[in-house]
């Protein structure tokens, strides 16, 4: 029936259809790149602005030189952590959206290493463990109640982020906080710190422990039999299930390897950014806030693996950091906001397609749906008459 | 509305409410479910619809209620040939279906579950005259439901009545419905019945899908018989013999002949391949009265005892849903038992997870390849792998999966399960069918397995394919291992097994040698009939 309808304009819409839906996922995900910064310009043209200009100083900011390399790569640092978590809940077929509060938990967790002395390394690394406990302990109460209540892992993640949050200004402000700066916590000792990369920057070695932290996962989800059983559950519970594969099992060893990621992405914050080493609970964590979920947008354009997550993660630092010399640039000052309206236009443009994935069922719905008015929408003056 | 009057002018004098002429329908896989059927539905008669799975009863019903488009044929009323694009079309013109799954809002009482299926969009619901109409419609042909109870705390029968309801409620002169008895109790099933002679006396058209032998003889006026695909017969019920509508249903046999006669020399395995029966050897799976329950809650597998033993092919044939499939859930750790035993080489099986089931030593070929079978997005080899990805040999230290030694047997299964793909790295999802049972198959067969637990094996797969997984299936057999076989494809099961047994409602019907009865018989015993009764 349907497939009568118009041959050549539909033969021309089958083919952007089979194009777009056809492409390789890198090339999807640098097309939704292109498109959110597309949308960017078109609005600071709108507002006065020139975009050119704009961009310019954007892409000076974030890869112009040395300086600007290392700025870029310590903002992605967090977010190639809080994105890995994110994935490895998605390979696993769950949607984890409590990045941001295990990260939060992770933080508060590494700055208690203020509390007591111990020699420079190990400190740091007892603040690491510190941070990843805390973030695993975070992320399995959702996964547990999941399990055993059936709770929506949607519903319960967003909400401990809220209790994480609030929680975490409630120990910045009351138990960690700095007795001389009422606004900050206690700073992170410099035996406990991240050394710095490149002078005079806050690129940090905390770059290669995400790094790592990729590889691992990576490691893990494709050359383990865990990783295969979480991908294995992840694709078809119900033959993993067939296969012998526990899906309760997976489900916690996905959230556990999440959080512990998350857990490690708020350390590197408040141990490896200088100049400050402390969380900001006067100012309500300015350098904590939305790395879990950016995160979430990292793990989207990276397709949710880590190698990709890894390129995803310069982009999106590069957006942070060279957003920051955009909005000073001379004559052109377009706002740092800018560039989350770029972030949120390429996740929307990530999604595009799915959408066009979806065009023949939406078409014959659409069709439906005509025929429908069609055939009541007429008013009952037809129905008097006959 | 104008959803009454339409069907009030349809129904003509001339002697037919609707006519099927010449249907075919080739689904876009190449299956053809229907040849050329011919139907013809008068008004104030009740016609049973009978056949096995895949006979096409469901198809041919479809295409009545504008679910499916025909390939070609034409459907036809007195008034003219008639077309629909739509279920609603079709509900305009006064045919309705009740599927076997109800399409009702659980927390939604009957009225406001009628009122919905009345509505257009956006329009307003006005629960007030649905209500009126409704209890007019209750009077008027005896069938009560509670109006203000959500549906989902009725009864099954009561939530089928509301089905009823909803159709009858547009005004409808064709009734469909399919396996309308499957859910109820006898005695709702009484109800039904007389609720269906009631509704035809006041002049509706009544379509009964069903494969029970027994009901479509007590209610029906006309019986018509489709056996795959083609329209086999069309008899009075009163002329109609319980011998002859089995006859119909499962072949041509005539009354009396052995069964083996039947099978085609390209579906036959290998000469030689029956085994001389008795030469079977020790019990490798013990079942005693296992009872297990289905999705819905009702009791699937009835008190079912049988041994497979070693060296034998045990085949379980019968009409799917009738409880094939939780006994074989049950048995592979899928799904929990009520009660009753099973054990493999004398080691409880009921409750224990699939992993430790396959442990004993079975393999288990599944009846649903793409949701239990594969992970359609994973490549071969990670299929090859899936439930003996565990295995020491595929598994390093620090449980390091070892690409290369599976690549290897990926290989191994490649060549000798004859799987047609570019290699161990292509998705499983680019795989033909019959590929894909042969990945399956091959895996479980590769596990040097005590028992192949073989659900459906050869579902969907084009001749060639079918008769190589047949052959594997007796070539296990003859090395000694033991098979249970579940089909509902009576041929595959007629030729493979050395045992046959037929299951009707979650019990066995019999328990014989395949040559112990003729298609006939068999087709009674599918049908319900008690074997007293058949022989």
């Amino acid at each position: 029936m349907s497939e009568q309808a118009g041959p050549t304009q539909s033969r021309l819409l089958r083919g952007v259809h089979r194009t777009v839906t056809g492409l390789h996922p890198a090339l999807e995900s640098m097309l939704a790149a292109l498109i959110g910064l597309l949308v960017g310009a078109a609005l600071m043209y709108m507002w006065g602005f020139n975009p050119w200009k704009a961009y310019w100083a954007l892409l000076r900011g974030a890869y112009g030189g040395s300086y600007e390399w290392a700025s870029t790569l310590a903002r992605a640092t967090p977010l190639i952590l809080t994105a890995l978590t994110f994935s490895v809940c998605v390979r696993a077929g769950m949607f984890n959206i409590g990045a941001e509060g295990q990260m939060f938990m992770g933080a508060m967790a590494a700055i208690c290493v203020a509390l007591f002395k111990m020699p420079p390394g190990i400190h740091l690394i007892v603040g690491l463990l510190f941070a990843l406990i805390a973030g695993a302990a975070w992320s399995i109460v959702p996964a547990v109640l999941k399990i055993t209540r059936g709770v929506s892992e949607v519903i319960s993640t967003i909400m401990f982020n809220w209790i994480a949050r609030w929680l975490a200004l409630y120990i910045a402000i009351f138990i960690l906080v700095d007795p001389s700066r009422a606004e900050k916590t206690l700073t992170i000792p410099v035996s406990a710190r991240f050394p710095i990369l490149v002078r005079g920057t806050d690129f940090s070695y905390s770059f290669f422990l995400a790094i790592f932290a990729a590889l691992v996962l990576y490691f893990v989800l494709w050359h383990t039999t865990m990783g295969y059983e979480v991908r294995a559950a992840g694709l078809n519970p119900t033959a993993a299930r067939y296969g012998g594969i526990r899906n309760k099992r997976t489900m916690i060893v996905s959230f556990l390897l999440g959080g512990i990621t998350a857990g490690l992405a708020g350390a590197t914050v408040v141990m490896g950014m200088p100049p400050s080493y402390a969380a900001f609970g006067g100012g309500a964590f300015p350098e904590l806030t939305n790395i879990g979920f950016d995160g979430m947008a990292v793990a989207m354009v990276g397709r949710n693996h880590p190698i990709g997550i890894i390129v995803a993660s310069v982009l999106f630092g590069g957006l942070n950091a060279g957003g920051r010399v955009m909005q000073f640039y001379g004559s052109n000052p377009v706002p740092l906001e800018m560039v989350r309206i770029v972030m949120g236009a390429i996740v929307l443009a990530m999604s595009i397609p799915e959408l066009i994935r979806l065009v023949p069922a939406i078409k014959s719905q659409g069709e439906r749906l005509i025929a429908t008015l069609r055939r009541h929408g007429r008013p009952a003056s037809k129905e008097g008459s006959a | 509305m104008n959803a009454n009057d339409a069907p009030a002018n349809a129904r003509a004098a001339d002697g037919y409410f609707l006519r099927a002429e010449n249907i075919t329908k080739v689904y876009s896989d190449g299956t053809v479910a229907l040849r050329e059927a011919t139907l013809e539905i008068h008004p104030r008669e009740i016609v049973g619809l009978l056949g096995e799975n895949g006979a096409g009863k469901t198809t041919l019903t479809k295409i009545l209620s504008g679910l499916l488009p025909p390939t070609s044929g034409r459907v036809t009323s007195p008034k003219g040939v008639v077309r629909f694009a739509s279920p609603r079309e079709a509900l305009d013109f006064g045919i309705g279906m009740v599927h076997q799954h109800f399409a009702l809002v659980g927390t939604f009482t009957a009225t406001e579950n009628v009122a919905l299926s009345h509505e257009r969009p956006f329009a307003r619901i006005r629960l007030d005259q649905a209500r009126e109409r409704l209890e007019g419609l209750m009077k008027e042909s005896g069938l009560h439901v509670p109006l203000d109870v959500p549906v989902e705390k009725l009864a099954v029968g009561e939530q089928q009545r509301v089905e009823i309801l909803k159709v009858l409620s547009r005004g409808v002169r064709l009734l469909i419905l399919d396996e309308p008895t499957s859910v109820l109790t006898p005695l709702e099933v009484d109800e039904l019945f007389l609720l269906l002679r009631r509704l035809r006396d006041a002049g509706t058209s009544i379509i009964l899908i069903t494969h029970k032998l027994k009901e479509v003889q007590s209610v029906t006026d006309r019986i018509v018989v489709l056996r795959r695909g083609e329209l086999v017969g069309d008899v009075k019920t009163s002329t109609a013999t319980t011998e002859r509508l089995a006859q119909l249903m499962v072949g041509r046999a005539v009354e009396g002949e052995s069964t083996a006669v039947e099978l085609s020399a390209e579906q036959l395995p290998r000469a030689g391949a029956r085994s001389k029966t008795g030469s079977s050897g020790e019990s490798i799976l013990h079942v005693a009265d296992l009872v297990a329950k289905g999705s819905t809650g009702d009791v699937a597998v009835d008190g079912l005892s049988f041994d497979v033993h070693a060296g034998e092919i045990f085949g379980i044939a019968g009409v799917e849903g009738n409880g094939q499939s939780e006994l074989v859930e049950c048995l592979t750790g899928l799904r929990r038992a009520v009660s009753g035993i099973a054990t493999i080489k004398g080691t409880d099986i009921l409750g224990k997870d699939p992993r430790e089931i396959y442990r004993l030593g079975v393999a288990h070929i599944p009846e649903d390849r793409w949701r239990l079978g594969l992970v359609l997005p994973f490549t071969l080899a990670e299929n090859a792998i899936l439930g003996v990805h565990r295995w020491k040999e595929f598994r390093g230290p620090l449980s390091f999966m070892r690409w290369g030694r599976i690549n290897r047997h990926v290989r191994e299964l490649m060549d000798r399960f004859e799987i047609q793909a570019t290699g161990p790295n292509a998705p499983a999802k680019s795989l033909s069918g019959g590929n894909q049972q042969k990945l399956i198959v091959g895996r479980e067969l590769a596990k040097n397995p005590a028992i192949v637990v073989a659900s459906q094996p050869t579902r969907g797969l084009d001749i060639g394919a079918a008769k190589y997984i047949r052959d594997l299936l007796v070539e296990m057999r003859n090395n000694g291992r033991a098979i249970l076989l579940v089909s509902a494809d009576l041929d595959e099961v007629l030729a493979l097994a050395d045992r046959l047994a037929i299951m009707y409602e979650g019990r066995f019907m019999t328990e014989c040698a395949p040559t112990d009865l003729n298609r006939q018989q068999i087709g009674m015993l599918m049908g319900g009939v008690e074997r007293k009764e058949v022989v």
